[in-house]
């Protein structure tokens, strides 16, 4: 999609350390009609260290029109330190990030949307659901305007 | 504390006062006997020297009817004849008493009787001297008197009153030293008795000081002891909570692990599925092409569409089975989230509630021609939803589980007393078999014919919220009867009423 307020298109930042899930969602997303690259990170650190950089001040992402899909079940840290840490960056808290998780917990579905969370999708096992959530997910991508810093 | 040990304490004890009391009875006793004796040996002592008063008395009496038989003899006054007449029965008197007297004392007797003799030859001596002088035979008479036959009979009589006035003295010394001795007796038993009594006095102050110092020590001992324990309890119950909410955290990462990659099983069995299309395709299209090439091969070959069905059942079987494992994961992930949820003990009006279960399973209950009865009901003071969700299950269960061809009858009834409330939820159904009646509770167990959708959730989730309200769920049941499910709760929730269940 191209965004008509951004010079460059969307890039979907995907943190998902279940490979297949990663699959899964990125072959509905294709479905959907989303062309945009996605960049798979499967760890959180490595994540951390692509979104805030080298100096941790997460400059270099400063205009960078970005989208987060981002797991809570990391292996190395939870998705919620993510968000938090993401929401509360100068530079990166415009981002959408869109939390998807196999947790139904309502008390954790509450505190990613205190944390600033743009939207919540829990994994149903039910693969129609999960497919649908995903496409339209899609949908959304397509008409949401990525907000650039100027 | 052993209790033989206080046990042989108090026996001891009693035998000590017993001791005590024996002791006193026997000096008093003794005392008695013993002032008695004293008093007898005095008596008797003042009996001897009465006696040798008397026997002095009856030599004076003698020395005046000899001063007097002088007197006259000397004087031929008369004057001095009364004193000789008078002296001499008093002499007799005297002797007559000291017979009495010394009646018990044969010796005495004796010796009264030889001195009775010796008075009566001196008085007969005296007489036939006063005789002479009356006669006017003064110088006769002084002769008789000078021939000191009076005199000797008069040293015989002193001999002999003086010999039993000693005699008397000795047993004087013998009734004194008696006395004497009764006394160092008395002084002895009431000095022994007092230190005795002052000795088992002192046993008993230093057992019952002991006694009282050992319960001291044991009371003390108890106090620590309730403290310790109290503590220990404490200490269990914070272990127990804990490791509780251990498995509760446990349930909760397994099951949310184990989704993950149901997802996934799920995910992909959909997508081959989706790809089952064009594989088939492709499979109808080589076989054509085969057929052209080679008939008998493709004469042998299982057609396409049986392959197609075995296929689908394959997948079927798989997507059958992961959605099955993914309510089984669900559910232990809802048991566990119900074990984490924090209770709001509110009152709940239970008519009103189970009021309102009644309105939702109604269109249910109209279908089966069920009937639910509720009975007045008392109210209790408990978290809503956990009190809502051990209901709606119970009659869920009661409506799901009725007898063919017999319309269910559904009773909910319920007491009060002081501390809990009891719920009776009575049914008519099919009833359970006594051999299943600890099973049901278990997760993912049921009983009886598998002909009704559920995967054993529901009475081992209303078991462990009843279980967490600190109540109890007991069941009564028949198989082909009915069931009755009484739920007990306290009256009033609170956090410490809470059962580490």
């Amino acid at each position: 999609m191209n965004s008509k307020m951004s010079q460059e298109p969307v890039e979907i930042i995907m943190i998902e350390d279940d490979e297949g899930h990663a699959r899964l969602i990125e072959k509905n997303i294709r479905r959907a009609g989303v062309n945009n690259r996605i960049t798979p990170f499967t760890n959180g650190t490595d994540a951390i260290a692509f979104l805030f950089g080298p100096d941790g001040s997460a400059v270099a992402n400063k205009n960078k029109p970005l989208l987060i899909l981002l797991d809570l079940n990391l292996p190395d840290m939870t998705g919620v330190d993510i968000l938090g840490r993401v929401k509360s960056n100068e530079h990166l808290k415009r981002i959408p990030v869109v939390v998807l998780t196999t947790t139904d917990d309502a008390t954790e579905i509450q505190r990613c949307y205190d944390l600033g969370c743009n939207v919540y999708i829990t994994k149903p096992v039910d693969y129609e659901n999960f497919a649908n959530a995903i496409r339209q997910l899609g949908l959304f991508f397509s008409v949401i305007q990525v907000p650039t810093a100027n | 504390m052993p209790t033989s040990f206080s046990s042989d304490r108090t026996m001891t004890q009693t035998l000590l006062l017993l001791a005590g009391f024996a002791l006193l009875i026997g000096i008093s006793v003794g005392t008695l006997l013993l002032v008695d004796r004293a008093a007898e040996d005095s008596r008797s002592v003042a009996h001897t020297l009465r006696v040798q008063a008397m026997m002095s008395n009856v030599l004076l009496n003698m020395r005046r009817a000899e001063s007097g038989q002088r007197g006259y003899l000397f004087t031929n006054a008369t004057r001095y004849l009364d004193d000789y007449n008078a002296a001499g029965p008093a002499a007799e008197e005297q002797l007559r008493l000291l017979r009495e007297q010394t009646s018990d004392n044969p010796r005495r007797k004796s010796e009264l009787d030889s001195v009775e003799r010796t008075m009566n030859r001196k008085f007969a001596e005296m007489d036939r001297s006063i005789e002479l002088g009356k006669a006017g035979r003064s110088d006769d008479a002084r002769d008789f008197v000078l021939g000191d036959r009076g005199r000797e009979l008069m040293s015989d009589l002193r001999q002999q009153i003086e010999k039993a006035i000693e005699d008397e003295g000795r047993l004087l010394a013998a009734r004194s030293e008696a006395s004497q001795h009764t006394n160092r007796l008395l002084l002895f038993l009431s000095i022994a008795g007092a230190a005795l009594i002052i000795a088992v006095g002192g046993i008993a102050v230093m057992l019952m000081r002991r006694n009282i110092a050992d319960r001291e020590a044991a009371r003390q001992e108890l106090a620590v002891t309730n403290a310790n324990l109290e503590r220990i309890v404490e200490f269990r119950t914070a272990d127990l909570v804990e490791a509780n909410e251990e498995i509760q955290r446990f349930a909760y990462i397994v099951s949310h692990d184990l989704r993950s990659p149901l997802v996934n099983i799920m995910g992909f069995t959909s997508e081959l599925e989706a790809l089952r299309k064009d594989i088939f395709e492709e499979i109808g299209k080589l076989r054509a092409h085969l057929d052209e090439l080679n008939a008998h091969a493709a004469a042998q070959a299982t057609p396409v569409d049986t392959l197609g069905r075995d296929f689908d059942e394959a997948v079927s079987f798989i997507k059958t089975s992961i959605a099955k494992m993914d309510r089984l994961i669900n559910a232990v992930l809802k048991l566990s989230r119900e074990g984490r949820r924090q209770f709001n003990p509110e009152t709940i009006d239970m008519n009103e509630m189970l009021g309102s279960i009644g309105e939702t399973v109604a269109h249910r209950a109209a279908e089966q021609e069920a009937t639910v009865t509720i009975d007045d009901l008392p109210a209790v003071e408990s978290d809503r939803l956990a009190i809502e969700q051990i209901f709606s299950n119970l009659i869920d269960n009661a409506l799901k589980y009725g007898r063919p061809g017999e319309p269910v009858k559904i009773e909910v009834t319920g007491h009060a007393n002081a501390a809990y409330v009891a719920f009776d939820v009575t049914d008519n159904g099919r009833g359970i078999d006594p051999r299943d009646h600890q099973r049901v509770f278990e997760l993912f167990r049921r009983s009886g014919v598998q002909d009704r959708p559920g995967e054993g959730i529901g009475l081992a989730h209303v078991r462990a919220l009843v279980r967490r309200m600190g109540g109890t769920l007991k069941l009564k049941s028949e198989l082909g009867k009915g069931s009755t499910f009484t739920v007990t709760l306290p009256r009033r929730w609170s956090d410490q009423t809470r059962s580490v269940a």
